[in-house]
């Protein structure tokens, strides 16, 4: 066992309510969206497995890549990755965010998420169902009961690592704005 | 419809006489409209004036082996229904032209998209060359011809190295599955 | 006293914001000053793909342009590739992709329901209108397989034809959605935080819609009864009956109250449709060549529809090759969501904008492609 895995008792009783409640960032970062609101709403109703939107990363707790990622998008999810408080947990949704997909060889988007950013869990497909989500989400709430998405504590650990493959990839890790001033 | 047939005809025509352009037909509603590169302004006004005065798209093709580039300026007419790809050649070593944003204003963001992925640029539209869609890109415009993006994608975003397989790979050799041994 | 002007990131990462657009403004008090819209979040390069992939591969590739509504891109694309290589396509195939976009139409509209919802605060129109529009999935999922990304249409036909039985199960739909409307009606629409919130805001006339190029939704609720289906007709829409309703106001309610009209409409022409569609073969080659490596003959056509949102279209390139040389995307949100911005938001309140963004249907992925 690493040092990595070692929880006190506090803190797998704290996992266990934190599975409980989860709040989903807000941020369409791909096509997946599209399939959020079937999954949010009557007829799926993630409600029920204590999950909910947020608008505000400093209070979410799972982080949902829906699909793709281009690099200016690439920028504003680390920068919004880094706001979020810990424990945070990142879904990687699609194909795409695994080996890039359909968009192997595109200038503009990336090939493989975990580079930048540490994910916890990911959903194959294009686009995984609102089922393939609801069940992601049940295995991720599994994962933090037994300690396993520990994808916050590998970031802390291994920043120089991905701060490395961000420069490398973006070039710059900076948001500008659109008046060019 | 044969008087609406009988008047393009006479309408082409004309605009051979003034405008000295080469017509083809797309379809029954669609026609391409090539014309030079000094007549475009005048060309695209006068169409303008007379109801073809919807911009569907300003959009470029490049055409590398003749060291061309094709603008073309989709015109639509919300009263006959018919359609005009208007185009003309530009150098492709130089490639400056000439603004429409006075006609059409929404042009000013279709040049910019131009400008972005071809390189051409646009006299008179101040705001062309600030990059819209891609950020920090420091390559060719990706859109020309001569760029690979399967090299940029490859040195820019690392992939996901798979582990080879050997009993798959087994398999293709015995003849079980088809496939690539070296994939 | 002044409050002096702040810089404001509206978005990506935005509750408000209608998918992965941003808008920078800079705000006095909560009155944008300045706006400038920020595309390119999701562009993935699509017209360069395009080349490198073969004609029929590329139908895999272009239903991901417009997310919500990824049909009208499929039927644009084949019918510019048909225009090109001159070909007809089998009668019973141009019925079904008509009932293919008008079912689409249907959900999209729903889903632009549920769009206004959220910067509204009214999530019974989201969570109605969401639910409703999976039924609609559903539909898809039996007819194509896969329930946002169908890559029905292709170059010369569909895949496949209707399963037995589907056709009752459209009509069953049909009726149901006919019945939900007069309820959206007076639920909806008439609901009072739907009209404080719509009335007046978002405004637009006919002459900035025409200058501009708006077309859809946004021109038709200025009282112009433009639809391409009607000025231009592609497949058989000028052998249906059905009407383009209007509005005058040009302001959001106005935008948002034709859309059950419009659903209206579409349920008229499914109805017509199934009633008409012959039997047949529902696909032809479009030229030869072995399998799924054709050639189509040089030339260049473009091919447009209505969508939801106004007029959507292709240009296609081809230089005799197995792969297209140039394809081109006229996104219907184009001028609303770019030029539309950055000249029509200043003087509006912040709250303002997303509103203006979901009723005009600006759709983040078809203006980065």
């Amino acid at each position: 066992m690493s040092k990595i895995d070692e929880r006190s008792v506090w803190e797998k009783i704290a996992d266990q309510l934190r599975s409980r409640s989860m709040w989903m960032l807000h941020y369409c970062t791909g096509c997946g969206a599209v399939e959020l609101p079937p999954s949010m709403t009557s007829r799926f109703d993630m409600e029920r497995l204590g999950m909910g939107p947020m608008a505000t990363p400093r209070q979410a707790d799972i982080f949902l890549i829906t699909g793709y990622l281009s690099a200016k998008t690439l920028r504003r999810v680390i920068y919004t990755y880094e706001k979020m408080a810990d424990p945070k947990y990142v879904i990687g949704f699609g194909s795409c965010t695994i080996n890039g997909g359909i968009y192997y060889d595109s200038y503009s988007t990336i090939n493989r998420l975990d580079y930048y950013i540490p994910v916890d869990l990911y959903i194959a497909g294009c686009m995984p169902r609102p089922e393939a989500i609801l069940n992601a989400f049940n295995q991720l709430m599994e994962m933090i009961r037994k300690g396993e998405a520990n994808g916050w504590k590998r970031y802390k650990e291994n920043y120089e690592w991905y701060k490395q493959n961000q420069l490398r990839s973006l070039g710059e890790v900076i948001v500008h704005d659109e008046f060019h001033e | 419809m044969t008087s609406f047939t009988n008047n393009i005809q006479e309408f082409f025509e004309r605009l051979k006489t003034l405008y000295n352009v080469e017509l083809s037909e797309i379809d029954s509603k669609q026609f391409k409209i090539i014309a030079e590169p000094d007549k475009i302004l005048p060309l695209l006004a006068y169409l303008k004036e007379i109801g073809y005065s919807h911009l569907s798209i300003l959009t470029c093709v490049d055409w590398i082996e003749q060291k061309k580039f094709e603008l073309v300026y989709i015109l639509f007419n919300w009263s006959n229904g018919i359609t005009f790809l208007v185009s003309t050649f530009i150098d492709r070593d130089k490639p400056v032209f000439y603004t429409v944003k006075d006609m059409w204003p929404t042009a000013e963001y279709y040049e910019r998209d131009v400008h972005e992925f071809f390189g051409v640029e646009f006299e008179g539209n101040e705001n062309c060359k600030k990059p819209m869609i891609l950020e920090l890109w420091n390559d060719l415009p990706p859109l020309r011809k001569d760029f690979d993006p399967l090299k940029y994608s490859k040195e820019h975003y690392p992939d996901r190295e798979y582990e080879k397989d050997a009993i798959h790979e087994a398999r293709i050799v015995r003849g079980d599955i088809r496939g690539d041994v070296n994939g | 006293m002044s409050m002096g002007e702040v810089k404001l990131f509206f978005g990506p990462n935005h509750p408000g914001m209608h998918g992965n657009f941003s808008v920078h403004m800079y705000v006095e008090g909560d009155v944008v000053v300045k706006a400038r819209p920020v595309p390119g979040f999701l562009h993935r390069g699509f017209e360069k793909l395009m080349e490198r992939r073969l004609w029929y591969q590329n139908v895999a590739l272009i239903p991901r342009i417009c997310v919500p509504e990824p049909d009208i891109n499929e039927a644009c694309y084949a019918m510019a590739v048909e225009k090109i290589a001159k070909v007809e396509v089998p009668e019973r195939a141009t019925w079904i992709r008509m009932l293919v976009l008008e079912l689409a139409r249907i959900a999209n509209h729903l889903w632009s329901f549920g769009g206004i919802g959220g910067p509204i605060g009214m999530y019974t129109s989201m969570f109605w209108s969401v639910s409703d529009r999976d039924k609609v999935l559903d539909i898809f999922e039996e007819l194509t397989g896969a329930r946002i990304y169908h890559m029905y249409i292709i170059p010369g036909g569909v895949r496949k034809d209707l399963p037995t039985g589907l056709e009752e199960k459209i009509s069953k739909l049909m009726d149901y959605l006919e019945q939900r409307m007069s309820e959206y009606e007076t639920f909806i629409l008439k609901n009072r935080i739907l009209h404080t919130r719509l009335k007046g805001i978002a405004k637009i006339d006919t002459e900035t819609c025409l200058k501009l190029g708006v077309t859809g939704i946004g021109l038709r609720a200025t009282g112009i009864p433009y639809d391409i289906r009607k000025v231009d007709p592609y497949m058989f829409y000028d052998k249906v009956e059905f009407d383009v309703p209007t509005a005058t106001e040009g302001d959001a309610y106005a935008r948002i109250s034709l859309k059950p009209q419009e659903i209206k409409q579409s349920i008229r022409i499914i109805r017509q449709i199934l009633e008409k569609m012959p039997s047949g073969p529902v696909n032809i080659k479009i030229s030869d060549g072995n399998g799924l490596r054709i050639r189509v003959p040089k030339g260049m056509a473009y091919a447009k529809v209505e969508s939801t949102r106004g007029e959507y279209g292709y240009l296609v390139v081809s230089d005799g090759g197995e792969t297209p040389y140039r394809v081109a995307v006229r996104g219907a949100s184009y001028p609303q969501g770019l030029y539309g911005v950055e000249h029509l938001l200043p003087g509006t309140r912040i709250d303002d904008v997303p509103i203006w963004l979901d009723s005009m249907g600006v759709c983040a992925p078809e203006i980065d492609r």
